[in-house]
């Protein structure tokens, strides 16, 4: 990390670059609100310029018709500024807010063109939950970065143009102590902010984790006569994170000096050498005034320049993120910002309020195959020598073999951790096989778009998210044109109807972020009914019944024996062995991800003589399942 | 909002000492602003007449320079000492906040205003640093450089000041009027903010759901619409907010402007020397500049006014007393629970009710029950954490009648009847918590795990031989879990550390469990997230415990686990209002002589 984030910025591949132009800003804009700001603020510059003008020469007591311009100017000036600075920032807001509305679009275009494996693995960090700060952090920089630098950097020329011009030497004295508050001060208050946030780092999380484990281990900490231990790691913590600040405190305490220090000097300066040129008769005793008092003044906009110059720091961490979420998703960002290859505006075609989606196939070519391939059997997903995992790692599940077609249904049971969501996502499409493959509808499954993949098999993942819009418009996230009694029946089928009942506003309840109103087993009954409501033919689910502590059984049973599937084809995913009777196979994973038995439930509990001939395999799952049955 | 609340400096005794610094400088800044002033006129003013030249006013311009140095020094020293007040503020806060709402309890924590304490604890106090670094010493400024600079224009020249005069109080109340103004409007436009941003981060974290049902493409133009709805209602309130920034801005230049025209105007009458002149436009500003600062700093620290509000409302709240007999020896202690109910804080149901339990030493007692009749909040009453809504647990020594007991129960201090430790049974709830917590070993549902090593973990504040250690831990199953760390015991778990799995964390708590020299064993649900191979470790475990002779409590529902109990209490909720009398002292009746 490089102590100067204004020198890497110029850098092309810079993420502060790349992030800023995302966000599109309108030039004539931004030249707008930096020419507001300049005026407003040299406003201020001329009131001290000309007052000064005005009193000094009111002491040689010339006739008042002499003063009266200057006097006018002065108090338009005095008003000028309040309303010049009330434009600036209304402008520059405005860019801004216009900046971060572009980025969120470009963002999510970006996203959803690029790569969903990429995507779900993204999921699982905080980089998402974390992208809406950082959006607003980006743009941020528009208004408290680059414009505060713009009008500094004009004001100052003007400053040093309007005191050079009375006494030129005394105008390179107060360009350099512009540049001493402008560029030196701000390069101490940058380095105090990284110093501070390297070493307070650790010390910070240290106090929050402490601070978590004393809240929520209160009781067994206690009892277990340790609370007063904690407290004192907590002290601890925070005298370390005390230091930490203390130490950063040193840069920003130079940084502090500076600026009265440049403005002493200027004035120091604008006295040295003008009162010998005055007294030599180069400069006019008025003058002298002038050059003396307005470096009183013209350093407001520098002043600006350390938070500037922090706000630059932060944005510039903000944007390594942005950069990096667009990098792991694939959608290559142009610099420019011009439409993406595949999920552009052109095809933007949702209705307000709803996560809607055009329901018409993109005309991609050979990729988005639409319907199955005629002679192809439709509704089909055959995986052959399957091997799945995340690209870069180590493979979780190996030689699988699975076939499912309409009435087929399959559930595979194995320890959590094994790779069972994995082996749903490559199924799905989402991710690329390790090696095999996954045919739907007798086309490699990865290889179509997202849509036309999702019209032959659809996933259903543990985390899928619950839109903080109406349970009806959620229920239309599978297909969009659910109609209300379709959801009613369905709701009914997955064992829901009381649930709805009792709804303030039965399908028109907003079921708020992320569900937090649903309790998980209701989150779970509604993910399952918008499965069951989407049009694809193979129905993929994760855990369908986790948290669904009544009935569980006879929904599982329901799906696995097609009276809720309405006979289409389906993988269900679980760790429970409860209900599975009507799977027409059961798959048993080990914990090395192999298989490890296959076939009816009955043959895996020993029942059929026929059946699986391993005892050990039979006696396993016999002993999970009466363990089960017994705490059902 | 008070300007300065007093309870903060109260509360943050470490903080005062560079509060004082900070008021301090904030005088010194007030001496060198005027000085500066002062001497810049006196240097200008001779050499613009044309009565003095260089050689002069040198020694004046010298002392101008010493006043500039020292101004910077000052400025330094503030911004170098002023964080310290809020590090020292914030971490006072923060230890007494935890200290206090751990003392106020579980069921206090798991309450409404309980939950939001981890955040108030950590991110809500550490916004009081703006309030120190930034608002106070401006604050400070504002009661010393104003007056102070306002007193030496009313010296220099009492028109200025009476002009300036009459403008200043127009600050705060053009500041308030607007604020009033638009308040209303901008707290429902905030509402909209909030709403529209929150929608638009909505569909962001859907994205993986929408692209595994391919529906992925069409809300971009909805975040586009939504963006530029935020866009549209923030304006709205920006404009408004922004208008009170620019009121306090044309106030304070236009009544700058308003002195320095009046003061030019004296000069040409003759009533008005150059020099005063001078020094009251250069003190004119300097009169706003605190006033102006204040403002703009104002916002940044009420987060962390807030948050100290709600710090002190926490800390006023009265935390449960505690008894103060010491607990009598568990190994010749029976503990009983007489129709113990508990009212659950969110539901209309008592969990557990009308509960009984005997918990003689040596034996195991299983609590069975469905979930949410109340087994973990019945092990919260047992151990004294959770006083029960009604009913009694008391601790009856070896050789004490029920009748004792209960008559003591009742009675507690009744005379004639021997309490404490010599004979008598005793209330817990007279019980001085720590000296029962020392004879009891706990595993909850989900064991907390201090940052620390593994050793650290399992021993628990204990000095135990390696020997110990590995024997528990062959017990418990841990072992295997240390075969696959290459530092062994010595790794480091929780932050910054090894992340262990819940059921790992249950074989440490376990282990811990195992090692502690207590009488009294608690396990809450032990197998809950162990599979096949726990339950056996867990039977290992109960089995080791009970040749030990430890008194084990268990809160199970597996058969096999059930087995073990030497008694199975089935705990049961029932919703209130069936009980017509709900203290029915059905108890003590039945020892009246």
């Amino acid at each position: 990390m490089s102590p100067r984030p204004a020198r890497d910025v110029l850098r092309r591949d810079d993420p502060l670059r790349r992030a800023v132009a995302l966000l599109e800003v309108d030039r004539r804009r931004v030249l707008l609100a930096v020419l507001a700001g300049t005026a407003g603020l040299g406003s201020a510059v001329g009131l001290a310029a000309v007052s000064a003008w005005l009193i000094a020469r009111a002491s040689q007591m010339p006739p008042v018709m002499y003063l009266t311009i200057a006097a006018v100017s002065v108090r338009a000036l005095g008003i000028s500024r309040g309303v010049l600075r009330y434009v600036e920032r209304l402008v520059s807001h405005d860019v801004a807010l216009r900046g971060m509305a572009t980025l969120r679009v470009r963002l999510y275009e970006r996203l959803a063109a690029g790569d969903a494996g990429a995507l779900v693995a993204l999921r699982r960090g905080d980089l998402l939950a974390r992208v809406g700060a950082d959006v607003d952090s980006v743009g941020d920089v528009v208004v408290r970065g680059l414009l505060p630098v713009g009008v500094a950097a004009t004001l100052g020329v003007g400053s040093v143009v309007l005191v050079g011009a009375f006494l030129p030497e005394a105008g390179l004295a107060l360009a350099l102590c512009l540049l001493l508050a402008g560029v030196v001060a701000p390069w101490w208050s940058v380095r105090a902010t990284r110093e501070a946030e390297t070493r307070s780092a650790q010390a910070r999380a240290d106090m929050a984790a402490t601070t978590l484990t004393l809240l929520d281990g209160a009781g067994e900490l206690a009892v277990a006569g340790r609370t007063g231990q904690m407290l004192g790691h907590l002290r601890r913590a925070d005298r370390d994170l005390a230091d930490a600040s203390d130490r950063a405190a040193r840069p920003a305490a130079v940084s502090a000096a500076l600026l009265p220090l440049a403005i002493g000097l200027a004035v120091l300066a604008a006295l040295v050498l003008g009162i010998p040129a005055t007294t030599a008769g180069r400069l006019a005793p008025v003058e002298l005034a002038v050059v003396v008092l307005t470096p009183l003044a013209a350093f407001e906009a520098v002043s600006m320049l350390p938070a500037a110059g922090v706000q630059l720091l932060r944005s510039r961490q903000a944007a390594r993120r942005i950069t990096e979420l667009l990098d792991a998703a694939g959608g290559e960002p142009s610099p420019a910002g011009g439409p993406v290859p595949r999920g552009g505006r052109g095809q933007a075609a949702g209705a307000p309020g709803t996560p809607e989606v055009d329901e018409r196939p993109a005309a991609d070519g050979a990729r988005d195959a639409g319907p199955a391939r005629p002679g192809a059997a439709a509704g089909t997903l055959v995986a052959r020598g399957l091997a799945c995992g995340w690209p870069g790692r180590a493979p979780v599940l190996r030689d699988l073999d699975l076939t499912v077609g309409p009435g087929r249904s399959v559930a595979i049971v194995g320890p959590s951790g094994v790779g069972k969501t994995t082996l749903l996502l490559t199924l799905a499409g989402v991710l690329p096989p390790v090696a095999g493959e996954v045919r739907a509808g007798g086309d490699p499954v990865h290889a179509l778009t997202r849509s036309a993949a999702a019209r032959r098999v659809a996933l259903t993942t543990e985390d899928a998210h619950v839109f903080d819009t109406t349970l009806l418009e959620n229920l239309r996230v599978g297909r969009g044109d659910v109609t209300p009694e379709e959801a009613a029946a369905t709701l009914d089928a997955v064992g829901l109807r009381a649930w709805l009942d009792a709804l303030p506003d039965g399908l028109e309840t907003v079921l708020g972020a992320d569900a937090t109103r649903v309790s998980g087993g209701e989150r779970r009954r509604v993910l399952l009914a918008r499965a069951l409501l989407g049009p694809a033919p193979v129905l993929l689910l994760d855990e369908p019944t986790e948290h669904v502590d009544a009935g569980a059984a006879r929904v599982m049973t329901g799906l696995l024996d097609g009276s809720l599937t309405g006979g289409r084809g389906v993988v269900v995913v679980t760790h429970r062995v409860t209900g599975l009777e009507a799977a027409d196979e059961v798959i048993l994973l080990d914990r090395t991800g192999s298989v490890r038995a296959r076939g009816r439930h009955r043959d895996l509990l020993g029942v059929d003589p026929d059946g699986v001939e391993d005892s050990d395999v039979r006696a396993a799952y016999r002993s999970a399942w009466t363990a089960q049955e017994q705490e059902s | 909002m008070k300007p300065l609340d007093p309870r903060l400096l109260h509360r943050a005794r470490a903080a005062r000492l560079y509060v004082l610094l900070t008021a301090g400088l904030g005088i010194l800044t007030a001496a060198l602003v005027i000085a500066q002033a002062l001497l810049l006129a006196a240097v200008l003013a001779p050499v613009v007449t044309g009565t003095a030249r260089w050689d002069d006013v040198a020694p004046t311009v010298a002392l101008l320079a010493a006043v500039v140095a020292v101004r910077a020094l000052v400025s330094g020293a503030q911004e170098r000492f002023a964080h310290r007040s809020a590090t020292r503020a914030t971490a006072e806060l923060r230890e007494q906040v935890v200290a206090h709402a751990v003392a106020l309890g579980p069921r206090w924590l798991a309450r409404e205003e309980g939950v939001g304490v981890a955040t108030l604890a950590t991110r809500g106090l550490d916004a009081l640093e703006p309030y120190f670094v930034r608002y106070l010493p401006q604050l400070l400024l504002a009661v010393t450089v104003t007056p102070g600079a306002l007193a030496v224009v009313l010296g220099l020249d009492w028109v200025a000041a009476a002009t300036i005069a009459a403008t200043i109080p127009l600050v705060p109340l053009f500041m308030v009027l607007i604020g009033r103004l638009t308040q209303g409007y901008a707290e429902r436009r905030m509402t909209v903010m909030a709403r529209l941003g929150h929608q638009v981060l909505d569909l962001l974290a859907g994205l993986p759901t929408l692209q595994t049902l391919g529906r992925e493409r069409g809300p971009a133009a909805r975040v586009r619409e939504l963006g530029d709805a935020h866009r549209v209602a923030t304006m709205g309130t920006l404009r408004v907010a922004f208008l009170s920034g620019m009121v306090l801005e044309l106030l304070t230049t236009l009544s700058v402007a308003l002195v320095a025209v009046g003061v030019g105007f004296r000069l040409v009458g003759g009533t008005l020397d150059l020099q005063t002149g001078l020094a009251v436009l250069v003190l004119a500003p300097e009169v706003y500049l605190p006033l102006r600062q204040v403002g703009a700093h104002f916002h940044a620290s009420a987060d962390g006014v807030a948050a100290a509000e709600q710090a002190f409302t926490l800390l006023e709240t009265p935390a449960p007393g505690h008894g103060t007999r010491p607990a009598p020896d568990l190994r010749r202690t029976t503990v009983v629970l007489r129709d113990v109910c508990v009212a659950a804080p969110d539901r209309d149901v008592l969990a557990p009710a009308h509960l009984d339990l005997e918990l003689a030493p040596g034996t195991t007692v299983a609590l069975a029950g469905a979930n949410g009749a109340g087994k973990s909040t019945a092990v919260s009453v047992l151990l004294g954490l959770l006083p029960p809504t009604d009913g009694t647990v008391t601790l009856v020594p070896a050789g004490t009648s029920e009748a004792a007991e209960a008559a003591e129960a009742d009675r507690p201090d009744a005379p004639g009847e021997p309490g404490g430790p010599d004979g008598g049974a005793l209330a817990l709830a007279d019980v001085d918590p720590a000296t029962l917590w020392a004879q009891v070993a706990w595993v909850p549902q989900r064991p907390v795990l201090e940052p620390g090593t593994l050793r650290d973990a399992v021993a628990h504040g204990r000095t135990v031989g390696d020997e110990a250690l590995g024997r528990a831990a062959q017990a418990t199953g841990l072992d295997a879990v240390l075969a696959g760390l290459p530092q062994g015991w010595d790794t480091r778990i929780g932050q910054g550390g090894v992340g262990l799995s819940l059921g790992q964390r249950q074989r440490v708590a376990l282990s811990r469990a195992l090692v502690a020299d207590a009488q009294l064993v608690v396990l809450d649900e032990p197998t809950a997230h162990l599979d096949a191979d726990g339950e056996a470790v867990v039977l290992r475990t109960l089995a080791a415990l009970a040749a030990q002779g430890r008194t084990v409590l268990l809160v199970a529902h597996r058969p096999a686990l059930l087995a073990c109990a030497d008694t199975v209490v089935t705990v049961v909720a029932e919703p209130r209002g069936l009980d017509a009398a709900p203290d029915a002292p059905t108890v003590s009746e039945g020892v009246r002589p």
